[in-house]
């Protein structure tokens, strides 16, 4: 058999998928492990707290069932707090999240200052978005965010015409984080000050109506459903308004592999894993990768070439 | 240790029993995660890593410790349940992250060089596996035979670059198993020369 790579769509990986599913999966009696597997998870069926803000193309009838809080809460990348998924969830209890402060700044802002967390709650309500969470690694979740636009924090901190990026900063203190020092510095990741404004950013204080658990980003982290998840900033300590392009961690970590925009596109592999599909966490099988991880609608504006690698890695 | 009094064929089924019961135990608690995929890969694959850098240690300790040269024949056993942890750890990945789906798993493939690494590390193990039998030595001529299972010098190396590539960054137990692997060869090259 021989099929150019290349050539894959995803929805030709879709229909072969189908086809293999159907052929593979109906021997292997997968349809049965699902269900089985399914017992263990105890779904929860959310809706009235939360809207369906954003409705995925291909998904409409679909609604995104969000993913157990028990799976949120221990199956994290957090580095600070060791490299395994279940590290986090136990090591990160050491983290005092109260009182919190985050410094907004940056040549681009002309508001500088420290405000406290409840401040910077205050400056806009709280909403409700379930998104689809993307890793870079191939699999995906269903988040139920609780959280502010970041659009109003950067609307109060005034920005002026040099603000063209945002570069947020993750608290990096070694007497609460075991695994402080892996990137040799603190955690930074930026967006375009485009990017920043639109409605979908948000940064989260709470998922499931309930305060971000240290292991995902207490109290404030970022939130930018169409990009891969390690753009999605934690535990944020400093937010600045820049005029140049922030060198964000995992591109200074390995500059082939992780790029600035890191946007979520099914045609473009990563070196370790190819983006065509996903997992979702807690099923089997894989379903098919949306462009900008379905919210193309919102954002294709932004990138005003689908074809440049620059945007999707 | 307290078991010479059993006669050999008795102490290789406990040994093979426990390893086994290793298998299926450790993946039970791996279902039991948040994500079974990923926790299953990740068990069978370390697990057989430290099982086929076990199977190269006991040449080496057999000339130092009394113990180990007298149970030297354990040294086949783990091997093959290295090469089964491995097999089991190639079955995840084909059924259970990509669903048969040769065409995807061709797109992961390529380009990718941890997963390269991986498959060469694993077909070399295929023949030494099959060969793990008396009948097979005898067929062979012990000669033949010992020269086909030194691919092990290639193999095990390879995995342990698997591992070390298959992480995101640098970690330390797959440099902590190179290590250990470095100083088999320099302990080989000593005694052979
Ligand atoms: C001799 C055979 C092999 C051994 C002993 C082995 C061992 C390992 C080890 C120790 C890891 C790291 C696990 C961890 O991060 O906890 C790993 C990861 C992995 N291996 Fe293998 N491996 C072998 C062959 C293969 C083959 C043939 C494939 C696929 C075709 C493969 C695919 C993978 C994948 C996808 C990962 C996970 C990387 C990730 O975390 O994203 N391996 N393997």
């Amino acid at each position: 058999m021989s099929i150019k790579s290349s050539a894959i769509t995803p929805e030709k990986v879709y229909k072969r998928r189908r086809v293999l599913m159907a052929a593979g999966a109906g021997v292997l009696g997968v349809p049965l492990i699902n269900k089985a597997y399914g017992l263990f998870q105890d779904k929860q069926e959310v809706e009235a707290p939360f809207p369906q803000v954003v409705s995925l193309p291909g998904e409409k009838n679909q609604p995104l069932i969000p993913t157990p809080y028990e799976t949120i809460t221990t199956y994290n990348n957090y580095y600070e707090f060791g490299v395994g998924k279940d590290d986090p969830s136990k090591a990160a209890k050491t983290l005092t999240t109260s009182p919190w402060s985050v410094d907004i700044g940056g040549e681009g802002s002309d508001k500088p200052g420290r405000y406290d967390i409840a401040d910077i709650k205050g400056e806009s309500a709280i909403e409700n978005h379930i998104y689809r969470f993307r890793c870079v690694e191939a699999w995906s979740m269903v988040i139920p965010w609780n959280g502010i636009k970041l659009s109003d924090v950067i609307k109060f901190a005034l920005p002026n015409s040099k603000a063209k990026y945002v570069r947020f900063t993750t608290i990096n203190d070694p007497q609460q984080m075991p695994n402080a020092g892996w990137a040799g510095g603190p955690y930074v990741e930026g967006l375009t000050i485009e990017e920043a404004m639109n409605p979908l950013t948000l940064l989260s204080t709470g998922i499931y109506d309930k305060p971000l658990e240290q292991q995902n980003g207490a109290p404030i982290r970022l939130v930018v459903p169409w990009k891969y998840g390690f753009k999605y900033a934690k535990s944020i300590v400093k937010i600045e308004l820049v005029e140049k392009m922030p060198k964000n961690t995992w591109w200074l970590q390995n500059k082939r592999e992780y790029g600035f925009y890191a946007n979520v596109n099914p045609q473009f592999s990563h070196p370790r894993w190819t983006q065509a599909t996903e997992r979702v966490i807690g099923e089997l099988g894989r379903k098919p990768t949306l462009l900008y991880n379905g919210y193309a609608q919102e954002v294709a504006h932004l990138y005003p070439d689908l074809d440049n690698r620059l945007y999707f890695y | 240790m307290g078991l010479r009094w059993l006669p050999l064929a008795t102490q290789r089924h406990l040994m093979n029993t426990g390893l086994c019961l290793l298998l299926i135990l450790g993946s039970f608690e791996a279902i039991m995660g948040p994500d079974l995929v990923s926790n299953l890969r990740d068990f069978t694959g370390t697990y057989g890593a430290y099982l086929l850098v076990a199977s190269l240690l006991f040449t080496p300790l057999s000339h130092r410790f009394k113990w180990v040269k007298r149970n030297l024949w354990m040294r086949r056993n783990i091997g093959v349940w290295g090469f089964i942890y491995a097999a089991a750890h190639l079955v995840i990945w084909i059924v259970l992250e990509f669903y048969f789906d040769w065409a995807l798993m061709l797109d992961e493939i390529k380009g990718n060089l941890f997963i390269l690494l991986g498959i060469f590390a694993f077909f070399l193990l295929v023949p030494m596996a099959l060969t793990s039998n008396n009948r097979a030595v005898k067929f062979l001529s012990f000669r033949k035979w010992q020269l086909l299972h030194c691919l092990t010098y290639l193999a095990i190396p390879s995995v342990i670059a698997h591992h070390f590539m298959a992480q995101k960054t640098a970690e330390s137990e797959p440099l902590f198993m190179g290590l250990v692997l470095i100083l088999v060869f320099i302990w080989r090259y000593r005694h052979v020369h």
